[in-house]
């Protein structure tokens, strides 16, 4: 027996609709690949076609087959029939078109906001500094001709500094300003400073965690990527406190 | 006799002649064809699927949605060979049997399912009204002759799963038999009604 037998053998319940569901399937899944069973189920249901007429004709109640024809008359044709439902899933795709857009958009505003929070926090963390110093540092320092300053807020409470220069060129290429602590024990690296973009360049820096005393801060111009702990590089400002 | 007939009440009156081209006329949207299909194809449909579902609310609806649809699509019945009436009769037969299904697997009427149990399988009715006045009833006759010649197991097992809407092991639990045997009863018994049918002609033009 090959497999395509159990197909020919089953082709009768098909016409018949007694397959169980499963065969059902299997059948289906079968139907639309075989030209040999297609042909044969039309065959068989053409040929079979008057066998439903066994059953005796009952007649209609009274009425009955006006009501069939006017109710087949009056109903609308499917297009106006499916027209509500169409024009539902219209709109509702529109709406979630609409959805989509305007969630992409609250989400660009979240992230918009979340990032001028930040900026904003970063502003008010810097200018608590400033309105917390214990002890504000003012230099004038020079560089190449150009005269400018070194400002430090210093805030005891929460050890940190608010460093400010401006006034100094873009550093030599190859090079950063690099900001020092000056402690009992040596000299400490902190921030490297930008001043490339011609506006003042600010830093909020943490006092070093060493219970050595602070005794002062330093401006110098390093090799660019120089991991050295003491400077190596020209001094533009030396504060002792 | 069939619920719904008086025994006085004439058989419909519309002339075999007069029918000529009724599915082009369908297809031409002539209202008038519809109502004539209606009373021609009505007792029939009704009958087979009263029948199967032995619920007559049931089976007018059914019957009603069979036209809409015969309404709706009969320019899309490309097949020349696919004739008006056969074509109405498996819509309603395989209509009948989904609703069969439905109600057996959502057990709405349960009620009314155990009194139909009870009573026996659905059964096409094997009386013989005098309804020779009935067009198409030269087709009745000879689809009966050619049934009831069956051997008696063959015509249970096409009772059952053609008109019933059994599945093989739902009849082979009910007859007591293996499910192999309703197979080959069905297959020999379509073998004899394919060669009893083939000279029935379409008598809806």
């Amino acid at each position: 027996m090959t497999p395509h037998d159990w197909y020919v053998e089953h082709r009768a319940a098909w016409v018949a609709g007694s397959l169980d569901a499963r065969e059902q399937e299997i059948f289906a899944d079968h139907l639309p690949r075989c030209e040999e069973c297609r042909a044969e189920v039309a065959r068989l249901e053409r040929e079979l076609a008057w066998l439903p007429m066994a059953a005796a004709p009952t007649a209609p109640r009274p009425g009955l087959t006006r009501q069939i024809a006017e109710r087949v008359l009056r109903r609308p044709p499917a297009w106006r029939r499916y027209a509500p439902a169409l024009a539902a899933a219209a709109v509702l795709v529109a709406a979630l078109g609409l959805g989509v857009r305007e969630r992409r958009r609250v989400t660009e505003v979240e992230v918009l906001l979340a990032q001028r929070n930040l900026r904003l926090a970063a502003l008010e963390d810097t200018l608590s500094v400033i309105r917390g110093a214990a002890r504000v540092v003012q230099r004038d320092i020079s560089m190449d001709g150009h005269r400018g300053g070194l400002l430090i807020f210093q805030d005891e409470t929460s050890h940190r500094w608010n460093v400010v220069v401006h006034g100094l060129p873009a550093a030599p290429a190859g090079t950063v300003y690099q900001f020092w602590f000056v402690t009992e024990s040596g000299m400490v690296r902190s921030v490297e400073l930008p001043m490339d973009r011609g506006r003042p360049a600010f830093a909020t820096v943490s006092m070093p965690p060493i219970p050595a005393a602070i005794m002062g801060a330093a401006l110098t111009v390093e090799p660019m990527l120089a991991r050295s702990d003491r400077p190596e590089g020209r001094e533009i400002a030396h504060v002792d406190f | 006799m069939p619920r719904g007939r008086t025994a006085d009440r004439p058989a419909t009156g519309i002339a075999l002649a007069d029918q000529t081209g009724l599915r082009a006329r369908l297809v031409a949207r002539d209202e008038a064809a519809l109502v004539e299909l209606i009373e021609l194809a009505t007792p029939w449909l009704l009958g087979l699927v009263q029948g199967m579902l032995q619920d007559q609310d049931e089976a007018e609806e059914v019957v009603s949605g069979v036209f809409a649809t015969a309404w709706e699509r009969v320019g899309t019945l490309g097949d020349e060979h696919e004739t008006l009436m056969p074509w109405l009769l498996r819509v309603a037969r395989n209509r009948a049997i989904d609703r069969l299904r439905r109600r057996s697997r959502l057990r709405r009427k349960a009620a009314r399912l155990e009194a139909y149990d009870a009573a026996g399988p659905a059964s096409v009715p094997f009386h013989e009204p005098d309804e020779s006045g009935q067009p198409g009833w030269h087709v009745h006759r000879s689809v009966h002759a050619a049934l009831g010649a069956l051997p008696e197991e063959q015509r249970a097992v096409v009772q059952l799963a053609y008109f019933g809407g059994r599945t093989h092991s739902e009849i082979a639990e009910e007859l007591g038999i293996p499910m192999g045997t309703v197979k080959t009863r069905l297959r020999l018994a379509f073998d004899k009604l394919r060669a009893s049918l083939a000279p029935i002609r379409d008598w809806v033009p």
